[in-house]
């Protein structure tokens, strides 16, 4: 592959990189939290005289370019009190910041006010942050609290359907976004059909989500990252925390294991429908006519561990288990299914100088699912599974002049089982198998340089080599760039491109997200995917640093997309490659955001106007989807619209809401029929033809969810009852149409034909119990 | 086994819907349809030409299938051109209807292939060709019963490692004139060449008589009967996309096959 151009861009920035103003010096520090040394990360540091202002890397450090001069310089951070103080800059000079973590809940969300100035100045655009604790004041299906889920409220984030987790950004699929865990990826970050995400929200402290403007150390997917970041144990003291919930509990212990040194966090959730299942189907064993209740239930398991070794030492070992389990059994018949993600990364984080950071890591994950299906003395069993081995290691390297350098490389080994099948009998009388291995490797390096120029110009401009080695190598380069101007103190203007490569494939045909959905390797005849995505916006402060207000547009172009033939055979087939059908996408839209997060009353509201298509050609035109023409995807929305609204009635009380609204999803229907009496006769049917592929639209999705957060005062802790009505208005959102066929039930006659409207989820409430002590 | 298993666990999600009223009627304004020509013939070696003519319809249209009056429908096989005349036919047993009919019989043998020729006043033209298979013969049927008196039957036969071969396997219970028991294709992909065993759950009785019916089926048969239950399954299944019906006939929709099969009739004492 030759990508000239883009080595032209780089060279063209780097040009741009080299004039450096003589009389500017350096400030640069740590931020850290002062009560337990902890580096705080992603704080903002800047000098509001000069619009001047950077955030701080993983180690917590950061650097500013300064002119000779006497400067005010504030810090701030999420959960903790600003701080301000005055430099006299006349050399490089180095200031470390402490931050004193701040005493209750509404200093924090004043706090956070900052964070709006932080955003307007920050280089990076398309980015989205969430916090637990906002999280955790809104509503939430059955209340189970889900970062996930909430990200769905923001412009350019769509659901996949009512209730479910999975995120659509951009008009990328879900299989486009790359979902970190502590720098580990998920391959499957949901439970149950997508309706939950694997993140249990007392052991996550935030997420981070990246719809554009890619920095160069983020590859592998083409739409979006999910960065999500664990806990960290507490420093001071042993603490648990958890909640019980409609459908789960959960129950976290966190603290020092040597004060000072080492914290440790280990946190469990799990859910309780079975439990009752079980009961039901006991008190009805032996009733004629009953069938048991299958049993279902998911757990997850987190556990972190921090050491400090020295002053420029840490290792941090990150985990994280989660399973789903379906069983069905009676005297003659057994089904099993079980399925899930596990992950294990150790993290060391080595400090060479004030200049000089390295964050290293290896890890491992995997998604697995197994179906085990018994009658009497026949077995059959399906398994596939991934599992990835990943080296990798990222530096910062702070220069003079306003430069800091992050570069780092990353190599995984990924072990592909796909589809393997094994069919026996207890008396040898049956057997057979089948299934593919795959190993793969894939790799990726990485320079970019974060360039402040002046107080108002900044850049962020980079490169990532990446490429994959199965049956075929593949080789790429990936330029990516985001700049920032300061119009003025309050007004700034961004603008970004960014290239993305996806080397492993999800194997699905269906809108949810299923269990068997398995990951597929690029070969000789399944290239990878590709992404191209520009981005251009601008931010305006007003209403005293209330307001944020946010406009981007984005316009996205993604070769080499793959969907599967009519009728697909995904599930048990060793020629899976011939299912494939290859095409491109596009996708282009405005996002305008409004955010407010000072005072009593916070939230935002956001709006996305959005076109989203696809188009599949292929050389046997049968194949072809939708004719060979470009046709929308089913989350192709025109119009979006979320508020959300937080208000603190006193110390005690938190109301909040939640307004959403969409587009309906574009949908596909019958426009014909014909009937079909096959060989004999008797399963005489009514067969629907279909045309344009997603060429209706179900009705508008919308809905309002409320939410009461009242704060306990018991002995001992914090305590809190967290109520949640979800769709208070009881909207029937459209989950599908179908067509029946009415009958007359005396003489089964067909008498007509009806479209009919299944919805999922009516008017919920629901109540949680969160207790820390 | 197939991906619309997975259903089987939203059943309580669905059933949920059903309990609280989730479900409504609407109105949906579906854009104009051209009526097409559906076309279903059957070759079947020692027996008379029949075909069915009928035409498909926007789908709120009145639930009866629509004739075709003026259709001209021919077979051809070796030079001949054999003519089936419009004379709707209902079977013996009451359960299916033909169109077209001839008193000629069908005589063919393992390679042979037979031609359909459609034509309608409308200037609308199906065309299509089925070549005749060798039948595969069932080589067993065995059934085992367990403690509780229920059985489960195995049907096996000898693929054949030279040819990608498909398959269709029918069994009814008592009498071919209900509804099939179970009804499914399956190809040789996983097994070439190999004796293969079809199962079954403890679904049978003592004394329950078993008609097991093993089809040698062309695959655009098998694509066309799978696009069939593909395109059945994506109207109502919120997690299946919409499939194309993969017609055997150009021109029109339907099938034009030929029916090449053992039956077995097993009383399960």
């Amino acid at each position: 592959m030759r990508y000239p151009a883009y080595t032209l861009y780089f060279v063209f920035f780097l040009l741009f990189a080299l004039p450096v103003s003589a009389q500017n010096y350096t400030l640069s520090g740590v931020v850290r939290a002062a009560a337990t040394g902890e580096a705080l990360v992603g704080a903002t540091v800047a000098v509001p005289g000069l619009r001047a202002g950077t955030t701080t890397n993983e180690r917590g450090f950061y650097t500013l370019l300064l002119p000779q001069g006497n400067y005010t310089v504030q810090a701030t951070y999420i959960g903790y009190n600003p701080y301000s103080g005055n430099v006299s800059i006349s050399g490089n000079q180095s200031l470390n910041i402490p931050l004193e973590l701040a005493s209750n809940e509404l200093q924090v969300i004043e706090i956070e006010a900052s964070t709006l100035r932080q955003k307007l100045n920050d280089t990076r655009m398309s980015v989205e942050k969430l916090t637990t604790k906002e999280a955790k004041l809104l509503p939430a299906l059955f209340g189970e609290v889900d970062l996930i889920k909430t990200l769905q409220l923001k412009p350019g984030v769509q659901s996949g359907g009512e209730g479910s987790s999975g995120l659509y950004v951009r008009g990328g699929g879900p299989d486009q976004n790359l979902v970190l865990l502590d720098d580990a990826l998920i391959y499957n970050p949901s439970h149950l059909f997508g309706f939950f995400s694997v993140f249990n929200s007392d052991a996550v402290k935030s997420v981070e989500l990246y719809k554009g403007g890619f920095p160069a150390q983020f590859g592998g997917r083409l739409s979006s990252v999910v960065d999500v970041e664990m806990t960290e144990g507490n420093n001071e003291r042993i603490q648990a925390t958890g909640g019980l919930g409609l459908i789960s509990s959960r129950l976290t212990l966190d603290g020092p294991i040597v004060k000072d040194k080492a914290t440790f966090l280990i946190s469990g959730r799990r859910t309780y429908v079975d439990v009752f299942t079980r009961q039901l189907n006991r008190l009805s064993e032996g009733k004629p006519d009953y069938n048991p209740i299958p049993d279902y239930y998911f757990y997850d398991l987190n556990g972190k561990v921090n050491y400090k070794i020295g002053e420029k030492d840490e290792l941090t070992l990150s985990s994280y288990w989660g399973r789903d389990f379906f069983t069905f059994k009676d005297d003659d018949f057994k089904f099993g299914f079980d399925w899930g993600n596990s992950m294990a990364s150790l993290n060391w984080r080595h400090k060479y100088n004030d200049r000089l950071y390295s964050n290293t890591s290896a890890g491992i994950t995997k998604y697995k699912y197994t179906i085990n299906n018994e009658i009497d003395i026949f077995s059959f069993k399906l398994t596939s599974d991934i599992a990835d081995y990943t080296l990798k290691t990222d530096f910062d390297l702070f220069l003079t002049g306003g430069h800091s350098l992050k570069f780092g490389a990353s190599a995984t080994r990924h072990n592909f089982t796909i589809g393997r099948l094994n069919f026996d009998s207890d008396d040898n009388s049956l057997s057979f198998g089948a299934g593919n291995d795959y190993k793969a490797t894939e790799f990726g390096a990485y320079i970019a340089d974060d360039y402040q120029v002046n107080a108002q110009l900044s850049l962020n401009y980079g490169l990532r080599f990446s490429g994959f080695s199965n049956s075929k190598t593949y080789f790429a380069v990936e330029p990516r760039v985001a700049a920032k101007y300061n119009l003025s103190e309050n007004t700034s203007l961004k603008g970004s491109f960014a290239s993305m490569m996806q080397y492993v494939h999800l194997v699905a045909n269906s809108g949810a997200s299923l269990p068997t959905d398995i990951w597929y390797p690029s070969s000789e005849y399944v290239k990878p995917q590709r992404s191209h995505q520009v981005a251009a916006g601008i931010s305006q402060l007003f209403g005293n640093g209330k307001f944020l207000f946010t406009n981007e547009v984005y316009y996205k172009w993604m070769a080499r997309q793959i969907d599967f033939r009519d009728g697909a055979n995904l599930f048990v087939n060793d020629d899976l490659e011939a299912e494939f059908l290859f095409g491109k996408g596009k996708s282009y839209g405005n996002e305008v955001y409004l955010e407010k997060i000072k005072g009593r009353t916070t939230g935002w509201v956001g709006y996305t106007l959005s076109w989203t298509y696809r188009k599949f050609n292929s050389e046997n035109p049968e194949d072809a989807i939708n004719e060979g023409n470009w046709f929308p995807t089913r989350y192709d929305r025109r119009h979006d619209i979320s508020v959300v609204l937080l208000h603190q009635l006193s110390k005690r009380i938190n109301l909040t809401g939640a307004f959403t609204y969409g587009t309906g999803n574009a949908y596909s229907l019958p426009v014909a029929r014909f009937a079909f009496q096959d060989v004999q006769g008797q399963r005489s049917s009514v067969v629907p033809v279909y045309s344009e592929r997603n060429g209706f639209r179900l009705a508008p999705n919308h809905r309002l969810d409320l939410g009461l957060v009242l704060k306990l005062n018991p002995k001992r802790g914090s305590s809190d009852l967290t109520f949640s009505v979800y769709n208070a208005y009881n909207r029937r959102n459209p989950y599908f149409v179908y067509f029946d066929q009415v009958e007359d039930e005396e003489t089964r006659q067909t008498l007509k034909f009806q479209a009919r409207q299944v919805s999922l989820f009516p008017t919920i409430p629901s109540v949680t119990y969160n207790f820390k002590f | 086994m197939r991906l619309k298993a997975i259903l089987y666990f939203v059943l309580p999600i669905l059933m949920l819907a059903t309990a609280c009223d989730l479900e409504k009627d609407i109105e949906v304004i579906l854009p104009e349809h051209t009526p097409q020509l559906v076309v279903e013939g059957y070759l079947q070696q020692g027996k008379a030409f029949r075909v069915t003519v009928t035409e498909s319809s926007s789908y709120f249209d009145a639930p009866q299938p629509p004739f075709v009056p003026d259709a001209e429908v021919y077979i051809t096989h070796n030079g001949r051109r054999i003519k089936l005349n419009y004379k709707p036919t209902v079977s013996p047993g009451g359960t299916k209807y033909y169109t077209h009919t001839s008193t000629e019989i069908m005589k063919g043998k393992v390679g042979d292939i037979f031609g359909l020729e459609v034509t309608d006043g409308k200037g609308r033209k199906v065309t299509g060709f089925t070549t005749i298979l060798p039948l595969v013969p069932i080589e067993e049927v065995e059934w085992k019963f367990n403690e509780k008196e229920k059985a489960y039957l195995l049907t096996s036969f000898q693929d054949n490692p030279d040819a990608a071969n498909y398959y269709r396997y029918v069994t009814h219970v008592d009498s071919l004139n209900t509804r099939p028991e179970r009804d499914f294709t399956l190809d040789d992909n996983l097994t070439n060449g190999k004796r293969t065993t079809l199962g079954s759950a403890y679904d049978y009785d003592r004394n329950d008589t078993i008609i097991v019916s093993l089809y040698h089926i062309e695959k655009q048969y098998c694509d066309f009967l799978n696009s069939v239950d593909n395109a059945k399954d994506a109207n109502g299944n919120p997690f299946a996309q919409p499939s194309k019906i993969k017609s055997s006939v150009q021109g029109g929709i339907g099938i034009f096959t030929n029916l090449v099969f053992q039956r077995k009739t097993v009383v399960l004492h």
